[in-house]
């Protein structure tokens, strides 16, 4: 994404303007430690400061770092403001003012999209961009989606299915009933979501802003102390010092980028072409107990297909795949084709030549077998207890195979040739790529998933069993899936699960996390706080770890801050009592040009935030790993780091200054 | 024989042993304890049981009505008011009320003090003498209240576990928490303490003051006596710390020897640290509360050591000078020594005690910075019942971070901790530094003048003034002294921040509760974050830590540190 410079730079300036910087009570405080330096710098004589050149080029300095302090916190903000800006201007670009053919009791008129009312009837045409978003009442065709969710793949629509507006009928013609007036659109509703999920704070963000206020209070009153006891202890309290100190203290790291690292968790989303209804939601998904998964299209890809074939015995192997894949290959089914290419594995390829003379017999639900008739040969495949009773056969070793094959979960498709068993082909659920290793994460995240399937409970648990997970809902209807919801938030848990239809709507809205997938029905948008564009429900796996991301950003950041201060003191205040040689033993880093430490310490402020930016934009790395072994990990480096890393920094920037000639 | 000789190790090894029998005596009231919280069945019953009643029956409340925050606040603060508006007219008039035996005047500002001192546990004694009191005022009014504040607290406390433990949105009865308190715990505890201490040598008596006339003496000394023992018991039991005599602990009548010494600090130490341990059977949660049991003992050796080293280093100008110098001696009772000085003092901090077996005014800045640190974290162990409710906040403070560290929402015993909770639990730890700083802060900058009779350097005037505002805000108690603090202007103040620092403090704990009150737990599969863990621990003792350190380090370089580094150099051990 195209970030402009100048578009930021002028967002950063215009948040200056402390009736917005109010929110964020520590950036509140560095500004009017920064406009109180000004004043400071301004008229010295009124607050008793010293006025030599030395000391002149410090407040100068302090006062430049203050403004870096705030504007690099702006920066931050205004950089991710501006991704998600681009994602709304790419979605109002979508939207188009077009023509719409309405039906007017048996008139068609030309109308524009947006005079276009809930309730109307229009009618779109091959090529012609669907106006708005609707329900098809009449026909079907295939639609272009691309503009939408991103899929290339043209996407049939029958009656009953939602439409979106700006997409394109490419074929035949639909009648469309209209279901949502001007300004609540799919696409008008993504707009308004995105421009308010950034603006409304989340509650664990409302937490942390509370505890960083505490913390900022704490450090006013601690520096108004040292003013107030500096002078009895016998040193004259110079404000702009003291300033320096507060602004060191108070944790500006997180405080400063604690917008940006809420509003990137939004754009971050979107870029995974998921539409977050709130920053609550994503929050929420980092902290998920429980995850609920449809079978078909998350753990296994689409329908069943074929994996092994079984001759029957005194049947060649390589013959009895040839007359599998002839059955099949006019089978359009999902199970025909995936019996051709499982016999294209096994090397055999068939083409139209070896088929003249046959006739393809269609599935029908009635017969439950097809395959093809030929003059000297017929070869059928269907299911076991159909083509015994067609047939009037019995098979032994046919009969055992099923049944080995129906333990485990599998269906079995029987292939007679000539009105004899020539073997058995198994079909099975195909499991999707990686979806073994995905669960893996998540079980070691402590997250329960359970399989939701309207298989019976012989498949659904061998599927189970094959992915390493021990809850499932086989047989499941509509309301299963609530019912495991609620007993789920019974027990306080958070749940996260994915739907699409209007039955899934109840228990998607009862759900911490409901995604829903773009295709479905208008009721399950509405009711889920995600909605999935390029409907993958896996993608709701990632929507967790986007959400751990970001508390674990905040978390860790928040740390790091904290733990710096110890480092500041260990600087500033030997600094401020330079006079008294017995505090000497404070100075740790050996600091000995007071003005300089303390410029250091305001560099390493300012400079930590600066660097710190693109790490709470992108969010900290994270590993799925035990909980434990992160928390470890985590306190270890932003913990210990955050302590040591200053003293170091400092020292540099100490001796960095002291070599190039600040010899204040 | 080395190591018995060496005062080092032998003072390390009584420390030590103090710390065994601590735990030893806390541990096996710990489960008696957690019956009383949980109103479970007890062995005692049989005879508490009717006392219990018919207390209840006295108050003529209905002990099954449980109460909401509102209510359970409001009838704690107005039962504790009420008892203070007695007290304080007992003692403004006690010159006035025939057979009170005392015809002494306090100023109105003493009494002020004075009452919401021995109200809010804390004990600082700004009267401090005696013989001003008559046995009515010791016995009646403040021993009274010696006990009510110690059951106000057990009661505050028993109300936020029932808040954690329960879902019904209820806090408890504050009336029927209170009583029980008393009945079951505070009494019974303190009249076992009285008798353990009477044959040590501490007086029990309703007789007027003792006349002596030294022979070589032109002067004639009046000796008070009283009814000490009970007052020691109360004092130590109810984690109170206000001494009967002016020294304290340090009196030879309070503390005679070192059983003495140890019984009281046994005692002291007793119902917070069991409270604590207690929690192990309430939320069944084993090793959460052997981590805090941890953390806090890691807090008090290492301030402990630090207070011992300090005083056994003592003056190192006087070692070098190569006569024998056997530590910094000066203000301690020789029957005691310095080992057990040491963790006397602490520990009273370690509580919110505040009793003091020697006088902190002479420690050194080593020694003084390890009573500190524990003030500043206001008093990690607590008093009577706070202790309970301040290390929670802690953990709810730390838990937050630790659980956005690896990416959970934060929870504490299963209970989702939501931004009330964090709002009030940042309120309460705020609010302790505040009421130290802020009037720290003005009295050192506008007032000067009160600080006028010091004649110490300024390091010490700085440490001396914190110590007292520090210990006023953890309703400690305990006093360096230094400088009159019997001054309108102190009185006051101080009073106010008693008030705040135990009702204030006490409010947002029960609201912190009263949120947690309407939660159901969650059915965990594993940990989200184990808080039983050693890193879990080590961020709790690093937030205590931190946020001590972070809100005083300024003031205490200027105070402790600056003497430390002036008169003392750095040495430290093997001097």
């Amino acid at each position: 994404m195209k970030i402009k410079i100048k578009e930021i730079m002028l967002d950063s300036l215009k948040d200056f303007d402390p009736r917005f910087l109010r929110h964020n009570p520590v950036m509140f405080v560095t500004e009017l430690a920064f406009i109180v330096s000004i004043i400071a710098a301004i008229i010295p004589g009124y607050f008793d400061l010293p006025v030599t050149p030395t000391y002149r080029e410090f407040y100068v300095a302090v006062i430049v770092l203050l403004f870096l302090t705030v504007l690099a916190s702006n920066v931050s903000t205004a950089i991710s403001e501006g991704k998600s800006k681009a994602i709304t201007d790419s979605l109002r670009a979508l939207k188009r003012n077009t023509p719409a053919k309405k039906v007017d009791g048996k008139k068609i008129v030309e109308v524009n999209s947006s005079d276009l009312k809930r309730g109307d009837i229009v009618i779109v045409e091959a090529n012609d961009i669907i106006p708005t978003d609707g329900e098809v009442i009449d026909g079907t065709g295939y639609v272009n989606e691309s503009s939408v969710t991103g899929e290339s793949r043209p996407v049939r629509k029958i009656l009953g299915d939602s439409v979106t507006g700006s997409t394109v009928l490419l074929t035949d013609k639909i009648k469309v009933l209209v279901t949502a007036n001007e300004g609540e659109t799919f696409i008008d509703q993504m707009i308004s979501i995105v421009q308010t999920a950034e603006r409304e704070k989340t509650p664990n963000e409302i937490s942390l802003q509370v505890l960083l206020s505490g913390i900022t209070l704490i450090f006013m009153i601690v520096t108004a102390a040292l003013f107030a006891v500096s002078g009895f202890a016998g040193v004259k309290p110079d404000l702009i010092i003291l300033i320096v100190l507060l602004v060191a203290l108070i944790p500006t790291t997180i405080g400063g980028l604690i917008p940006a690292i809420g509003i990137s968790a939004i754009n971050k989303i979107s870029s995974h072409n998921i539409i977050a209804k709130s920053g609550k939601a994503v929050e929420n998904a980092g902290d998920i107990d429980t995850i609920i998964l449809d079978k078909t299209g998350t753990i296994t890809v689409g329908e069943r297909g074929a994996v092994k074939f079984y001759p029957n015995q005194g049947v060649d192997y390589k013959k009895f795949v040839k007359y599998c894949a002839m059955a099949s290959f006019q089978d359009r089914t999902k199970e025909g084709m995936s019996i051709l290419k499982l016999a294209e594995k096994e090397g055999i390829k068939i083409s139209e030549s070896n088929l003249k003379s046959f006739k393809f017999i269609p599935f029908s639900s009635d017969t439950k077998f097809s395959g093809i008739k030929g003059n000297k040969e017929e070869i059928m495949k269907g299911s076991y207890n159909a083509l015994r009773s067609l047939y009037d056969l019995s098979d032994k070793y046919i009969d055992s195979i099923c049944k080995d094959i129906s333990l485990r979960g599998g269906t079995a498709l029987t292939v007679t040739r000539n009105k004899k068993f020539i073997g058995v082909i198994e079909l099975s659920d195909i499991l999707k790529p990686g979806i073994r290793q995905r669960l893996e994460r998540l079980k070691s995240m402590n997250i329960k998933p359970i399989m939701c399937t309207g298989d019976d409970e012989i498949t659904a648990k061998y599927i189970c069993s094959q992915i390493g997970i021990t809850d499932y809902i086989a047989n499941s209807k509509p309301m299963d899936k609530y019912n495991v919801v609620v007993k789920e938030k019974e027990q306080q848990r958070m749940v996260a699960m994915v739907g699409d239809g209007t039955n899934d709507a109840p228990a998607l809205a009862k759900a911490d996390v409901g995604m829903a997938m773009n295709s479905g029905t208008a009721a399950a948008k509405e009711a889920a706080n995600m909605v999935d564009l390029e409907n993958d429900p896996t993608k709701l796996m990632d929507v967790i770890f986007l959400g751990k991301q970001i508390l674990i950003t905040r978390g860790s950041l928040t740390t790091f801050s904290i733990a710096n201060d110890l480092s500041k003191y260990f600087v500033i205040v030997p600094a401020i009592f330079a006079a008294f040689s017995s505090l000497d033993f404070l100075n740790l880093l050996d600091l000995t040009n007071p003005i300089v430490a303390i410029t250091s310490a305001l560099i390493f402020n300012t400079v930590i935030l600066i660097v710190l930016i693109p790490l709470a934009l992108r969010g900290v790395r994270y590993k799925p790993s035990s909980v434990n072994e992160l928390l470890r990990r985590n306190v270890l480096i932003y913990g210990l780091g955050g302590v040591i890393l200053p003293f170091i920094a400092i020292k540099v920037i100490y001796m960095i200054m002291i070599a190039s000639g600040a010899v204040w | 024989m080395f190591f018995l000789q060496n005062r080092l190790v032998s003072g390390a090894i009584i420390i030590i042993i103090y710390i065994l029998i601590m735990l030893i005596f806390a541990y096996l009231i710990s489960g008696y304890i957690s019956s009383i919280y949980l109103d479970r069945k007890t062995s005692v019953d049989r005879i508490l049981k009717p006392i219990l009643l018919f207390a209840e029956k006295l108050f003529g409340e209905d002990s099954s009505k449980k109460m909401k925050l509102r209510e359970y606040f409001l009838t704690l603060v107005l039962f504790n008011a009420s008892a203070g508006i007695i007290a304080f007219l007992f003692l403004y008039f006690q010159n006035r009320i025939p057979f009170f035996g005392s015809y002494y005047q306090y100023s109105p500002s003493l009494v002020f003090n004075t009452v919401t001192s021995f109200l809010t546990n804390t004990n600082l004694q700004n009267y401090s003498n005696p013989l001003h009191l008559s046995y009515f005022s010791t016995t009646f009014v403040l021993m009274g209240l010696m006990f009510l504040s110690a059951g106000t607290g057990f009661a505050a406390s028993k109300a936020f576990i029932h808040g954690i433990k329960n879902d019904d949105g209820y806090l408890g009865n504050f009336y029927h928490d209170f009583l029980v308190a008393i009945i079951y715990l505070i009494f019974p505890l303190t009249l076992i303490v009285t008798i353990i201490l009477l044959p040590l040598g501490v007086p029990q008596t309703m007789q007027p003051y003792v006349i002596v006339h030294p022979i070589l003496s032109n002067s004639i000394f009046k000796v008070p006596l009283g009814p000490v023992s009970t007052w020691e018991a109360i004092k130590n039991i109810g984690t109170n710390g206000g001494g009967f005599y002016g020294a304290n602990a340090a009196s030879p009548f309070e503390n005679p020897n070192w059983i003495s010494n140890l019984v009281e600090f046994v005692s002291f130490t007793i119902i917070p640290l069991g409270s604590l341990m207690s929690l192990r059977y309430i939320f069944n949660d084993k090793r959460f509360v052997n981590m805090l049991i941890g953390v806090l003992l890691g807090i008090f050796l290492f301030t402990t050591f630090m207070t011992f080293f300090g005083e056994y280093v003592g003056i190192p100008q006087l070692s070098m000078l190569g006569i024998i110098y056997n530590g910094n001696m000066v203000g301690k009772e020789t029957a005691i020594g310095l080992s057990q000085s040491s963790i006397f003092s602490t520990g009273a901090v370690f509580t919110s005690t505040g009793a003091a077996a020697t006088q902190l005014l002479t420690f050194t800045p080593a020694g003084i910075l390890g009573v500190l640190g524990n003030l500043i974290l206001n008093d990690p162990l607590g008093g009577v019942g706070t202790g309970v409710l301040n290390i929670f906040m802690y953990v709810i403070f730390a838990i937050f971070i630790t659980a956005l560290m690896v990416g959970k929402l934060p929870e504490l015993m299963s209970l989702k901790i939501g931004s009330k909770e964090i709002k009030y639990s940042t309120l309460s730890l705020v609010t302790h530094p505040l009421l130290i700083l802020i009037p720290f802060g003005i009295t050192i900058f506008f007032l000067p003048h009160i600080l006028a009779p010091f004649t110490n350097p300024r390091s010490d005037i700085i440490t001396e003034i914190f110590y007292e505002f520090a210990s006023a805000a953890s309703n400690n108690g305990s006093a360096m002294g230094g400088f009159t603090v019997n001054q309108p202007y102190l009185n006051y103040v101080e009073g106010v921040i008693m008030l705040l620092g135990r009702y204030l403090l006490m409010f947002f704990q029960l609201a912190v509760a009263q949120s947690f009150a309407y939660k159901i737990p969650k059915v965990q599969l594993g940990r989200s974050i184990d808080t039983g863990s050693f890193t879990f621990g080590l961020m709790l003792f690093s937030t205590m830590i931190l946020l001590g350190v972070l809100s005083f380090f300024p003031i205490l370089a200027v105070g402790p540190f600056e003497a430390w580094g002036h008169s003392f150099g750095l040495f430290i051990g093997g001097v």
